[in-house]
């Protein structure tokens, strides 16, 4: 070797993980995540059973019986379905989601409208999302729930729990999701609102056509939590009498003196909440696919 | 003087305390093509945004073929139907494909029917060269070629005056030049222009008439050669030492 | 409509009949009492003090004012004379307050016992320890005068209205059991707010105990001038129903409190309460469910 040692590269250096690492890498990670995951899951089920009061803590949560029974229900005993009660949920909010995706859109609208003509509505809007954001969802679903049936005004006064229960719902999460809107609709480059205008496009074909297609991308993921909170504070309408599934577990509860049937309604709500998060991350994954197919 | 495009008269804009543009006067007749050159915060875009009436201007008047933009009965939209415009960051819309976004102004602003003006966007793609790509969406292009797309999205409105924002300041160098044979293709064709631009050199080439700004005062106006070889004044020739 | 008219001297007697059927339970001998006057301190969850348990908010007639410390409701006066009898003072016994639902929720309790018009049944004594009755509960029906229900309520008719509830209550179970209505009943969380969808037409009628329907009709439904607006349509047959003290499963202190309620009942302290507190009503129609 002609070379100077002095130079450089004396010994060629290493590029594997160290030793010690190794553990966390290739197959070897694989079987050490499963282990991991095992030991947490393992750990956690152990506390119920090494605790002082575990035995009772599973009777009274986990019993497959009790939970089976407040699934189906018993009307010899007075027991309401828990299973029955989440359809109530359920179209309380696929009829919510629909209402306040609507109502929202327009608050927001309204909201950034710059037009002299619609100035007391600007201020109307800006008022109810500051208002209806501050006072807890619990006393807006008293005061419609108990406030318009003692109106006595006919129709507007004569409807089921769950309908109350829908309005207030739709007031409450209207107002979220209007904010959720104007910021996705912020969130939209000033270029593209300009670019829209120079076309001679109206404000509403620039909002239709090019602000909201690409405001949808930033708030899918909020609007999405807004819903899964909806979805869950549709158990709130119990107060107004209506049985869903958490008002049936609470019924059963207080009859039978055993939790199992709140258990089964969390068990019905996830199922609920699970696919949709799933459906949005898979619309999300298709549209991203449609992009790059078009690159082609 | 029925050919007379756009006729601004002593214009002048603030932002809040700032006047941006003090009693400019500049006349675009048909088939003309006019350069606005001047330092960066000169006033150039505030101009070229007052025309198409994306700003209102404070005092001053501005007429569009004869008719004043002030007048209450101006509906803003038909004004912007009638002008191109085109910006700097190009502005694409990311979300619709390069057709699309061609397709969207004639479709959705002038109504008219789809089918119809696919085949006038395809053409329009093909003379910049990039009709392969007509369903592909904007970022996978390049600079260049995006900003082409926007020229071409203008033409599809087919405007009686084209208003270029800086329209290769955002480009890398070596795209610069697609951009600009594109836009001296269009001077050729007798497309009516108002250009604001930091190329000298093009300018030169291109323009009947040369404007220049200096803080929102229109210092100088002339034929290309007189602005350039024999400028009148102090500023102006201090501002092409520089540029 | 037929009407079966209860005077006091009825419940008088009622009383005395179930104070023999569960003489089992009943007569305390004063040995025990004397046992149990010695050992209550060491059984109590705070020692020297009994920690009584209730929720909030209470109702008239069992309790008055929302105060279960004031002495004054049945349940109230109840739970001072249990103390005298075993010979806590007044001033060591002591009210938490403690929802429903976490007042059967395993594990150690932080209370002697809970007293909220509870009642005792055989699902529920599978996790905690009832005392014997302190009082056996009939339910009955109120409704707004106006309401078709109050003459219109054969048994076939009656499945017909659209009845609401407390959580928990046996008015509710009373109703889903026994009158089986083809509408499903409406659930609210307290009281109050079936009496508010009650007086704003959103449920036709309410089953709560006697007692506390009595008190409704005549007290809590009024308008601005105290006129009545609510009647009690009727009671139903006796099914066995009776309110317990709530312990914890096995706690030993129940023997103790079941002397004291035993000597009550036995001395006529039982029937006086009964008389001061629940004696308001003089006249319920009878009902079948």
């Amino acid at each position: 070797m002609s070379h100077d040692a002095s130079a450089n590269a004396l010994e060629t250096p290493t590029l594997f993980v160290p030793r010690r690492k190794q553990l966390f890498t290739g197959r070897r990670a694989i079987v050490a995540s499963v282990f991991s995951s095992l030991l947490i899951l393992g750990a956690i089920v152990a506390i119920f059973y090494v605790a002082p009061g575990g035995a009772s803590v599973r009777y009274f949560f986990f019993n497959p019986q009790q939970m089976w029974e407040s699934f189906t229900g018993n009307p010899a005993k007075g027991l309401s379905s828990v299973g029955a009660g989440i359809f109530t949920n359920i179209w309380m909010f696929c009829v919510c989601e629909v209402m306040v995706l609507l109502f929202g859109l327009l608050i927001a609208w309204v909201r950034m409208t710059t037009s002299a003509v619609l100035f007391p509505f600007r201020v109307l809007s800006t008022m109810y999302t500051d208002l209806f954001r501050g006072i807890p969802i619990l006393l807006v679903i008293f005061m419609v729930g108990f406030g318009l049936p003692a109106l006595g005004l006919g129709f507007i006064s004569s409807q089921s729990p769950a309908v109350y229960g829908c309005i207030s719902l739709t007031i409450t999460y209207s107002a979220y999701v209007a904010e959720v809107f104007r910021a996705g609709i912020n969130s939209v480059p000033n270029g593209q609102l300009l670019a829209a205008r120079s076309l001679g496009l109206s404000s509403s074909a620039t909002m239709k056509r090019v602000i909201l297609p690409q405001a949808v991308r930033t708030v899918i993921p909020p609007l999405l939590n807004d819903f899964i909170s909806m979805q869950k504070d549709t158990a709130l309408v119990s107060t107004l009498g209506a049985i869903e599934a958490t008002r049936a577990a609470q019924i059963y509860a207080s009859t039978e003196f055993n939790f199992s049937g709140y258990v089964v309604a969390s068990i019905l709500f996830l199922l609920l909440t699970i696919p949709m998060t799933r459906f949005t991350d898979r619309l999300i994954a298709k549209d991203r696919v449609k992009r790059l197919a078009a690159t082609r | 003087m029925s050919d007379v495009v756009l006729d601004l008269k002593s214009v002048t804009k603030r932002f809040d305390d700032n006047e941006v543009l003090r009693g400019v006067s500049l006349q675009l007749h048909r088939h003309e093509v006019v350069c606005l050159i001047g330092a960066s915060g000169s006033g150039k875009s505030t101009l070229l945004r007052c025309a198409n009436m994306l700003e209102t201007i404070d005092g001053g008047d501005i007429s569009l073929f004869g008719q004043s933009l002030s007048d209450p009965r101006i509906d803003p939209d038909l004004v912007r139907r009638n002008i191109g415009m085109v910006f700097q960051s190009y502005n694409l819309f990311p979300h619709l494909s390069v057709l699309e976004n061609i397709l969207l102004g004639p479709v959705f602003a002038l109504k008219r029917k789809r089918s119809d003006v696919v085949d006038e966007a395809m053409t329009l793609l093909a003379r910049i060269g990039l009709s392969e790509r007509a369903n592909e969406f904007p970022d996978r292009l390049s600079g260049g070629q995006q900003q082409r797309v926007a020229i071409v999205r203008s033409l599809a409105m087919q405007p009686a005056l084209l208003l270029l924002d800086e329209v290769t300041s955002a480009l890398d160098p070596t795209l610069i030049g697609e951009v600009l044979d594109l836009l001296r293709d269009l001077a050729h064709s007798g497309t009516t222009m108002l250009i604001a631009t930091h190329e000298m050199g093009f300018a030169k080439d291109v323009a009947n008439q040369v404007v220049y700004l200096d803080k929102g005062v229109l210092v100088e106006q002339g034929t290309p050669e007189q602005i350039f070889s024999n400028p009148q004044h102090e500023a102006t020739r201090k501002f092409l030492e520089r540029a | 409509m037929r009407s079966v008219r209860i005077a006091l001297a009825a419940v008088l007697g009622a009383s005395l009949l179930s104070a023999v059927s569960l003489s089992t339970a009943g007569a305390a001998s004063s040995t025990q009492l004397a046992t149990c006057k010695s050992t209550i301190t060491s059984q109590e969850f705070k020692k020297g003090t009994l920690t009584v348990a209730t929720d909030n908010p209470v109702y008239t007639p069992w309790f008055v004012d929302n105060k279960p410390s004031n002495g004054k409701g049945y349940e109230s006066a109840l739970v001072y004379e249990i103390a005298k009898v075993l010979g806590v003072s007044k001033s060591n016994v002591k009210w938490v307050s403690v929802p429903f639902d976490s007042s059967y929720t395993p594990g150690k309790k932080s209370f002697d016992f809970d007293i909220n018009e509870i009642s005792s049944t055989a699902e529920r004594a599978k996790v905690v320890t009832f005392s014997q009755s302190y009082y056996d509960v009939d339910q009955s029906l109120v409704a707004l005068k106006t309401n078709k229900i109050v003459t219109n309520h054969s048994p076939a008719e009656l499945k017909t209205y659209q009845y609401g509830d407390q959580i928990g209550t046996t008015g509710l179970a009373y109703i889903n059991k026994y009158i089986k209505p083809t509408k499903a009943a409406r659930v609210y969380s307290t009281l109050d707010q079936a009496v508010a969808a009650l007086q704003s037409g959103q449920i036709d009628a309410i089953a709560v105990d006697t007692p506390t329907g009595e008190y409704m009709a005549m007290a809590q439904i009024v308008d601005k001038n105290n006129k009545m607006l609510a009647t009690q349509v009727g009671q139903f047959p006796s099914v066995g129903e009776h309110y317990g003290l709530l312990f914890e499963k096995n706690n030993p202190l129940a023997a103790c409190i079941n002397v004291a309620i035993s000597t009550l009942r036995t001395n006529g302290t039982l029937s006086a309460l009964t008389k001061k507190w629940l004696g308001i009503y003089t006249s319920v129609p009878a009902l079948k469910p």
